[in-house]
């Protein structure tokens, strides 16, 4: 080993093979050495969670870009590359994920699709809102134009995941949320659906607030037509639940005494405040109608037709819209029917019989007030009287057997006189009236049972 | 060092057979070789750019080749140390039994 030094200067013609070798070395084994790095390191990056990672390796060195969620997952992930086996540097081109202020993220609902901007703070969450929107919206385009932002509120994915329940609602609109503040405009998709979307929002997780819910919904219609050719009431469009559709129908058929009530109603929530109410008296009003059609749509009323007489006509224009609740609207557009043709004494006799025969005028229970379902049938009981003008009419009140005789003769006098007020205040002469009483001597069926004694609760109408 | 150690051990192995095989030439071989001041040159040299490698100043592939340039270069002179080392074992034994007569060393050339 004396001669290590001697020897070594003679070693130098093995360098020509060495560098052919390390040439050929090089030039096979860059690309592939290239290429395990690369593999290695995003392997090695699995479980980092980033946004638009990028590795480029030369040679030994790898050029790492990323954007990162947080500074924390910056450094373990540039970590990671640099303990990939057989990397020499690390040019390190990571960054932090922008912070957004406000934090706003938005759902654009159109006729064809839904767009989602704005931002969102993580993958997992951007694609679990994805996917929800998906599953709310059916076979609807979603299409996600969000980016990653840092610095979104507190149960952010709860909240959007709630939202985006209610883009599902919507025919079309916008639904914004920014930091904690919710603004929602545009169409519901159904009826009662902006009630629907107050309801939800009340499940906003804590701290985020509605700063403006200008949702509209298609208008709460109800709809009455009176065919006097078939005889029919068609009742259509939405009641709220299924008493007021009860109580309704029931209504109807007490002011309807000779039309058949076809009903087509559907429950739905969202009806104005007052509806029920506003709907009756309307519907009395259209009870007063020769033909007509009422519409109730949202708080407008609109009744058009024809009245009976023109006194008629007169009391439906100015009774329709008084006593409404506070917002309502309403608008008639009331004719009158052409008169009909003036008959003799026993037509106008046999007409009032055939009208009091299909319906009874109703009182109030122990009362001369006329019921207000009854308004109907004495118009056209005025209308038939107006066609035999010169005919002197005597109008008799009738009770049932209940009850003291003298009380029933007094009530059945007051009755009868109700009945012939009424007339006049429709604008027939008085003095063609006389009215009198029977109370319950005149019975036209059993007084012992329920239906005997409502037969026998009567007014008579005599032509002389 | 241990991952490009096995990713490139094929090209090693070669390059220390290569040098093995000058190594057990050179204990035998006739000549000077290369004179002091260049072997002391081509020894500054090589400080640099093993000074180089160390600290990386050479980038992407070029950085590479250099690295695998180095060690390559380090398996030839293992293998030459290696392969000169049991030639000299061999010749020795070989004039110990007096096969062949000792040679004397060339004297050294005057400075």
């Amino acid at each position: 080993m004396r001669g290590l030094f001697r020897w070594s200067r003679k070693w130098w013609p093995g360098l020509i093979p060495l560098a052919v070798l390390w040439g050929l070395a090089a030039w096979s084994n860059t690309v592939p050495l290239e290429r395990s790095l690369a593999a290695a390191a995003s392997t090695a990056l699995k479980n980092d969670v980033l946004d638009k990672t990028r590795i480029d390796v030369a040679g030994r060195d790898v050029t790492f870009s990323a954007d990162a969620f947080s500074e924390e997952g910056r450094r373990s992930a540039l970590t990671s590359v640099e303990g990939v086996p057989g990397v020499r540097l690390v040019n390190d081109r990571t960054r932090l994920v922008p912070e957004a202020k406000p934090y706003v993220w938005t759902a654009v609902r159109d006729v064809v699709r839904v767009t989602l901007s704005g931002s969102t703070p993580l993958p997992a969450i951007k694609a679990r809102l994805q996917e929800a929107a998906k599953a709310a919206l059916g076979g609807v385009e979603v299409v996600d134009q969000t980016a990653f932002a840092r610095g979104a509120p507190a149960r952010f994915d709860a909240a959007v995941l709630l939202l985006i329940d209610l883009v599902a609602r919507l025919k079309e609109g916008k639904v914004t949320l920014s930091d904690k503040a919710v603004t929602l405009s545009g169409m519901a998709r159904e009826l009662g659906g902006r009630e629907a979307i107050w309801a939800a929002l009340r499940n906003l997780p804590e701290g985020y607030t509605v700063a403006a819910n200008d949702i509209a919904a298609p208008p709460y219609v109800f709809h009455a037509n009176k065919d006097p050719v078939g005889a029919t009431l068609a009742l259509s469009g939405y009641v709220p639940d299924n008493k007021v559709h009860a109580d309704l129908v029931a209504a109807a058929e007490r002011k309807f005494f000779g039309e058949k009530v076809t009903d087509t109603l559907k429950t739905s929530i969202g009806a104005p405040k007052g509806f029920a109410e506003v709907v009756t008296r309307a519907l009395g009003a259209l009870s007063r109608l020769s033909t007509g059609v009422l519409t109730v749509s949202d708080r407008e009323v609109t009744l058009s037709g024809d009245a009976l007489f023109d006194g008629a006509a007169n009391q439906i224009r100015q009774s329709l819209g008084k006593g409404l609740p506070e917002g309502w609207k309403a608008k008639a557009e009331i004719s009158v029917k052409p008169a009909a043709s003036q008959v003799d004494a026993s037509v106008c006799q046999r007409l009032f019989s055939d009208v009091l025969g299909q319906g009874r005028i109703r009182f109030e229970s122990g009362q001369a007030t006329i019921n207000a379902d009854s308004a109907g049938l004495l118009d056209r009981l005025a209308e038939i009287a107006l066609r035999c003008p010169t005919a002197a009419i005597e109008i008799v009140g009738h009770t049932d057997g209940d009850g003291d005789a003298a009380a029933n003769q007094a009530l059945s006098e007051a009755r009868a006189k109700a009945v012939a007020d009424y007339l006049i205040k429709a604008g027939l002469p008085a003095d063609r009236f006389k009215t009198s009483g029977q109370g319950s001597s005149v019975p036209i069926a059993d007084n012992d049972t329920e239906d005997g004694k409502a037969k026998n609760r009567r007014i008579d109408f005599l032509v002389r | 060092m241990a991952a490009f150690m096995s990713f490139h051990w094929g090209w090693l192995v070669g390059a220390l057979l290569l040098g093995l095989a000058m190594g057990w030439i050179s204990v035998v071989q006739h000549g000077e070789g290369l004179s002091k001041p260049l072997a002391r040159a081509i020894a500054g040299l090589l400080v640099v750019i093993v000074g180089a490698a160390v600290a990386r100043v050479v980038p992407g592939r070029p950085g590479y080749w250099l690295d695998l340039g180095l060690v390559m270069f380090a398996a030839y002179l293992v293998g030459c140390v290696v392969g000169a080392a049991l030639r000299d074992r061999l010749v020795a034994r070989q004039m110990a039994a007096g096969r062949i007569p000792p040679r004397p060393d060339p004297p050294e050339p005057a400075a």
